[in-house]
């Protein structure tokens, strides 16, 4: 059981129609972690962070935020939450500033200089701080959209993809500022296509897709139950044929024969490969370990659920 | 005691309308102005006399409700639908401001700016006709009953509405035609029977008619009648965009 839960979602449901695009969705956020939600697209993830939000209403099932329902205790939730949407939006009539504090209006809250300054800093906005918001770049405004989130210090921010269409340095920049935030205690929830986002932040990481939770778990544990290793080691002799102590666990040839490359399953070891080579007398000029990152897992889960193996891995390891 | 929320999205609303005067506000002084000088003045209104007051003057409470009613259902139509467009709905949708606090907010700014072009409308009108102002808080409670009720109707029209062609829809074939058709420009009295039996179907005619015994001392009916309308669609229309908005109904899926 996740200790502490801000969030705490229980057999919740969606409805479009007749679409489900949440079919039994049980999850706990804790507090103070990063949390990733991955899936492809469609597979729910905006619409589950929608209803935590208030933006969408559920067909079925329960949403608390800090022990709070959304629905009958929204005022409550919702002044705990922060929403950074996935679409750009911004009014065209209002500079940045009077944007941060029209937000900050909506909260009942009144945005001190300070804060102001430490937003806009924070967001490197601080130059455009009397820009019209119309003036601003596609990176800015998504920034902007931060910012306005960020307004009334909500004990939990919900980010949607908030690095679709930015640049790399402007990427680093934001995580940095996310992680700035955790370390000062908000929640990090946070939906990406980039796996890599996912693997750079989270604390814990949700794989969804078609409505349900396929996984939930620690990220390094996800990578240990799941994340195979290779071994590619690079001979001194190329060959032709792979000797019958190596082939006999398992390995391939590559590269014209320059390469003999072996797999590991979770948890496994090369030291069985590594004694072969000795005993069939190959010379071995380099060797190499890749692990299976984020995204290899990822793709594998989302196989796995859609055959049905992923259910069960679900009912494994979900909280 | 209004809260800091509905306060923020009040005064937010009000600097919207009030950054684009020349469409906001000057545009429908000049179209109603224009009204005024043609049918009023011009096409010899000044000559003839209705209910014993001249024409021009007859006008004047006609188009100042035209000028409220367009005008307070415009403000909240366009600038929540333009929300609904632009995504900013989104900033409401997930701020903790009560149903209540987003009406107050929306219908708030619509009435100010409703008012003004009404106020505006008569006191030029008052220009080339003179200004009356028989009943001054009678015709006070009309407008702003009426502007209510109508900044309302737009709202739940920009609620429902997908298209700026649906959100045009209501002022340009229901609205506009039931204001012309309500007596702004002629009495009741001097309409044939069958004429007369239509005009007193159109609840605007009662609301137009109203407004004319605040400004004007001269009415069809009653005056209680145009008031106790005006309450009547004010409390509908307000009570229908408060069920919308707490269903959910097309804002929150």
């Amino acid at each position: 059981m996740v200790p502490e839960p801000v969030v705490t979602v229980h057999a919740l449901r969606k409805r479009f129609g007749a679409f489900e695009a949440l079919r039994g969705i049980d999850l706990d956020i804790a507090r103070g972690e990063i949390f990733a939600l991955l899936g492809p697209n469609g597979a729910g993830k905006t619409t589950l962070i929608s209803i935590v939000a208030g933006l969408l209403r559920a067909s079925a099932g329960e949403v608390r935020v800090l022990g709070r329902d959304v629905v009958s205790d929204y005022r409550l939730t919702r002044r705990a939450i922060g929403l950074v949407p996935q679409e750009i939006n911004f009014d065209p009539f209002f500079t940045v500033e009077e944007s941060l504090r029209i937000q900050a209006g909506y909260f009942g809250v009144r945005l001190r200089e300070e804060r102001l300054v430490e937003i806009l800093t924070a967001l490197d906005l601080a130059g455009k701080r009397k820009a019209n918001t119309r003036s601003l770049s596609g990176g800015m405004k998504r920034r902007l959209l931060i910012g306005k989130a960020l307004v009334h210090e909500p004990s939990v921010l919900f980010l949607d993809e908030p690095t679709a269409g930015v640049d790399v340095e402007l990427r680093q920049a934001l995580w940095s500022y996310v992680r700035l935030l955790r370390e000062r205690g908000t929640t990090i929830v946070l939906t990406t296509h980039y796996l890599e986002e996912a693997e750079e932040l989270a604390d814990r990481v949700g794989v969804i897709d078609r409505g349900r939770l396929l996984v939930v778990d620690r990220k390094e544990e996800l990578l240990r139950r799941h994340g195979g290793k290779t071994l590619r080691a690079t001979l001194a002799h190329p060959m032709a044929t792979v000797p019958r102590e190596l082939s006999l666990l398992g390995a391939r040839l590559e590269d014209g024969g320059k390469v003999v490359a072996l797999d590991a399953g979770p948890g496994g070891s090369f030291g069985p490969a590594l004694a072969a080579f000795a005993q069939a007398g190959v010379a071995v000029q380099d060797v190499e370990t890749t692990r299976m990152r984020l995204e290899d897992i990822f793709v594998q889960l989302l196989r796995g659920g859609r055959d049905g193996r992923g259910e069960a891995a679900a009912r494994r390891e979900d909280h | 005691m209004i809260g800091l929320g509905a306060r923020t999205l009040f005064s937010k609303e009000v600097r919207r309308f009030l950054r684009v005067p020349g469409q906001t506000l000057l545009s429908p002084v000049v179209t109603t102005t224009l009204y005024f000088v043609v049918f009023g003045y011009s096409l010899g209104g000044q000559l003839r006399e209705v209910d014993g007051i001249s024409y021009a003057r007859f006008i004047v409470p006609g188009l100042v409700t035209l000028g409220v009613i367009s005008n307070a259902f415009l403000n909240t139509a366009s600038s929540l639908f333009v929300m609904k467009l632009q995504g900013t709905i989104v900033d409401l949708l997930v701020s903790p401001l009560a149903y209540g606090e987003i009406l107050a907010g929306f219908i708030g700014a619509a009435v100010v700016r409703a008012l003004m072009i009404g106020a505006i409308m008569w006191a030029v009108a008052g220009l080339f006709a003179g200004f009356d102002l028989a009943h001054p808080l009678f015709a006070a409670v009309m407008l702003l009953l009426v502007a209510v009720a109508f900044s309302a109707l737009g709202f739940m029209i920009a609620v429902w509405a997908s298209s700026f062609e649906q959100v045009n829809f209501l002022p340009t074939f229901i609205i506009t035609p039931l204001t012309f058709l309500g007596g702004v420009f002629y009495s009741a009295h001097s309409l044939p029977a069958a004429l007369r039996s239509l005009t007193l179907v159109n609840p605007i005619f009662y609301l137009v008619d109203g407004v004319r015994h605040g400004l004007l001392a001269v009415s069809d009916a009653p005056p209680g009648v145009g008031l106790a309308l005006a309450l009547a669609l004010c409390l509908a229309s307000v009570g229908g965009a408060y069920a919308m908005l707490r269903s959910g109904y097309k804002l929150r899926g």
